[in-house]
């Protein structure tokens, strides 16, 4: 009888542990959800920031609001700021994860399928992954660049909720955050061929109150995304010292 | 300046901006801590390799010095998307072309920049940034 109880608490066990690791089973489309997107607001295209797509020296915008810091998060920040590296990681080809992802001077292709948004982000070959089925955000995900995301339609906008980001992304520059970090995004068609991303983070352990940016993307439906293997040719580097540097030797060209 | 004015706009490949000096959304790195982005010279020599490469295209440029030997200077360019999508193909520069590069030099003093513009002896001018 003990040994029977004990078959069936490993039983419940195993299948509890099963559900947590799939969390959401898709639903295979049908006809009527492919025609639901064609309903909807036409995100989908390849955009880039009319102000940043200048190699990163565009017409300088309005400066945006600085992140209100907690004085815990203040005092990382001046940690981090007396090291004085010169550059980021980003040098090495790490890329900068969410929520900076959204600001290279770099295209992003927005495509919409039943239940999912999904941003080919160009610089660095990233996928941005944003469910849109209703599942909840996940309860505990792994920490990662980009995060978790979830998606739902507030009439014309398109608001994504993203939770679970890895401690090697920051919020701006030198300015970590806490694992309680939410970024709300709300995408919007402004124009035909302009979307407006208003983009909030917050983190009660980070910053004293919800920092909000809004960027604008132009649509350029005569561009497709390209290749972008940044470990292909890096001569840029960034040392353990945080010295940022070039390598200029000339290798024999491969044929 | 009113040459290089004038050079750009006989060209087929100008991207007429006009380019503030922000680095903050440089996607890659920060380019002034390498680059002294006050600072243009410019060089002239012959096309010895180029990179179509991300995150950068390269642009490797024999120089004749005048004390005698040929010195092979590296110039960094922004990537082959960015450029291709403003005029630039894979055979805009070709080795053996005569090219007067205007760089902004590196900080170390070693022989490469960044690459602002590639004056060609047809007069093309190639715009990568300012």
């Amino acid at each position: 009888m003990k040994h029977a109880t004990h078959i069936v608490l490993l039983v419940v066990t195993a299948v509890t542990i099963s559900v947590a690791a799939q969390d959401w089973t898709s639903k295979p489309p049908t006809a009527a959800d492919w025609a639901a997107v064609g309903k909807l607001p036409d995100l989908t295209g390849v955009w880039e920031s009319p102000t940043v797509g200048r190699g990163g020296r565009g017409p300088a915008a309005a400066p945006p609001p600085v992140p209100q810091l907690t004085p815990a998060y203040a005092a990382k920040k001046r940690d981090l700021d007396a090291r004085n590296p010169d550059d980021t990681e980003a040098a090495n080809c790490l890329p900068t994860g969410m929520p900076a992802i959204m600001g290279h001077p770099y295209p992003y292709e927005f495509l919409l399928t039943p239940g999912k948004v999904t941003i080919v982000t160009e610089a660095y070959q990233q996928v941005r992954h944003i469910y849109t089925d209703g599942r909840p955000l996940p309860a505990d995900p792994d920490p990662t660049f980009n995060g978790s995301s979830i998606g739902r339609w507030e009439g014309d906008t398109l608001v994504v909720e993203t939770i679970g980001f890895s401690p090697l992304t920051t919020i701006v520059r030198n300015t970590p955050h806490s694992d309680k970090m939410r970024v709300v995004e709300r995408f919007r068609l402004t124009a035909p061929d302009t979307m407006s991303v208003e983009t909030t983070v917050i983190d009660a352990e980070a910053l004293t109150t919800p920092w909000t940016t809004t960027r604008t993307l132009a649509r350029h439906r005569e561009w497709t995304i390209r290749e972008y293997i940044c470990e292909e040719n890096n001569r840029n580097f960034l040392d353990a010292q945080g010295k940022a540097g070039v390598k200029l030797t000339l290798p024999a060209k491969k044929e | 300046m009113s040459s290089i004015a004038r050079a750009i706009g006989r060209t087929l490949f100008v991207t007429a901006m006009i380019w503030g000096m922000g680095t903050s959304a440089w996607p890659h790195h920060a380019a002034a801590p390498v680059f002294d982005l006050n600072t243009e010279k410019t060089v002239t020599g012959v096309v010895k390799q180029v990179d179509w490469t991300n995150p950068h295209i390269w642009v490797w440029v024999d120089v004749q010095n005048a004390s005698g030997p040929v010195e092979t200077w590296g110039f960094e360019g922004m990537s082959p998307n960015f450029l291709a999508r403003r005029g630039w193909t894979r055979t805009s520069l070709l080795p053996g072309m005569r090219i007067t590069v205007t760089f902004r030099p590196l900080r170390d003093g070693k022989a490469g920049g960044m690459f602002i513009t590639g004056k060609l002896d047809d007069g093309k001018v190639l715009t990568s940034a300012s």
